[in-house]
């Protein structure tokens, strides 16, 4: 499976659930699968392996469904918030790993799922009840339909080779933030009383 | 009021409705009150850095979010602060309390606390130091209001001489 046409695949059932997605690649690719039209699309730049926590946050926050498009390497470096996520145990909030195995950006330096971390294992004893490992766009179109639908929280590894990456997206962090939070409250920037 | 009821009061008064934190014994009185009032949705974080995230995700659909941490805590979220809350302009009240100052008597605590405010200062993070309650509401309350018209960080140092509390 690759990571640009799942998140095509993932797009079209996703209609209009904000997205939350890990910097780099998984970003570019989401502004690029959306034509770079989607206002509820979250992308991140830094924070490396902050994408589950802020997707944890807003799930706190709204009664929607959040879906966080995370990353193998990024979820290593705070894996924490997985055992966050099962403390809380939003019903709303679906967290999908790209699990390549590897630091992809940084030189394809294999990451530790590569020599057998296992984070669907880690999620379930975190107590996060809906989890899952596919390999195939089949498989996660259906899952991802079941999550869309069901309580979670959800926790599904998506393992995918990488490929070669598409132009970085033009995009920037305070027009993505109050673009986004517009679509959920109507004066997005915060007016203080005098 | 004592201070611990001034934060939260000035914090309903922002209408800052989830708090992030890592615990810490010397602020834990303002934690327990928080965590007892049914206004608050409380998240304790496994580290500092998460609870920047998790504040951050809330604000991007709508609410407002503070964190609580210490002071050796502080140093984990730096990257945190720089490339998502300065980046995207996050309106985020941090309350820190301030470890090294007067009553330490763990030496391994001084250097990062000694830090905290000088790092705030190269990372252009306006804060206040609370260290008595010398018009603490209006300090409180006026750094909230300012945090939220900046849209960016800003932190509320809180020391043993506001507190008075446990150090450890």
């Amino acid at each position: 499976m690759h990571r640009y046409s799942a998140t095509q695949t993932l797009l079209r059932l996703a209609a209009d659930t904000p997205l939350v997605s890990n910097l780099g690649p998984t970003s570019d690719e989401l502004w690029h699968a959306s034509d770079g039209r989607r206002d509820r699309n979250f992308y991140t730049y830094g924070s490396m392996g902050l994408c589950s926590s802020i997707a944890l946050g807003m799930a706190l926050s709204t009664d929607e469904k959040i879906v966080s498009l995370d990353g193998d390497g990024s979820l290593l470096m705070n894996m924490g918030t997985i055992a966050t996520i099962g403390r809380e145990s939003p019903a709303n909030l679906i967290v999908i790993v790209w699990d390549n195995e590897l630091w992809g950006q940084t030189g394809r330096q294999p990451t530790h799922t590569a020599f057998g971390t296992d984070l669907e294992q880690v999620a379930r004893s975190c107590a996060i009840p809906k989890t899952a490992t596919v390999s195939d766009e089949e498989e996660l179109a259906s899952i991802f339909t079941q999550a869309l639908q069901e309580d979670g929280p959800w926790f599904i590894v998506a393992k995918i080779e990488e490929q070669d990456y598409l132009p970085v997206a033009p995009v920037e962090p305070e027009m993505t933030l109050y673009r986004f939070r517009g679509t959920f409250v109507e004066r997005p920037i915060p007016m203080p009383s005098h | 009021m004592d201070w611990a009821e001034t934060i939260v009061q000035a914090l309903k008064d922002s209408e800052v409705s989830l708090i992030s934190y890592v615990p810490d014994i010397s602020i834990y009185k303002v934690i327990r009150l928080i965590e007892e009032d049914a206004y608050f949705r409380a998240v304790p974080a496994t580290r500092e850095e998460e609870a920047i995230g998790i504040a951050s995700g809330a604000y991007a659909v709508g609410r407002n979010a503070a964190v609580f941490m210490q002071s050796s805590g502080f140093g984990n979220c730096i990257n945190a602060l720089g490339s998502l809350c300065i980046a995207a302009r996050v309106p985020l009240p941090m309350f820190i309390n301030i470890r090294g100052e007067v009553g330490e008597f763990n030496l391994a605590q001084v250097p990062a606390g000694r830090a905290t405010r000088p790092i705030l200062d190269v990372l252009g993070i306006h804060y206040y130091t609370l260290d008595d309650e010398h018009r603490l509401a209006e300090r409180v309350s006026g750094a909230l209001k300012l945090c939220y018209a900046s849209r960016q960080p800003l932190a509320l140092c809180l020391t043993p001489l506001l507190h008075g509390g446990q150090i450890a």
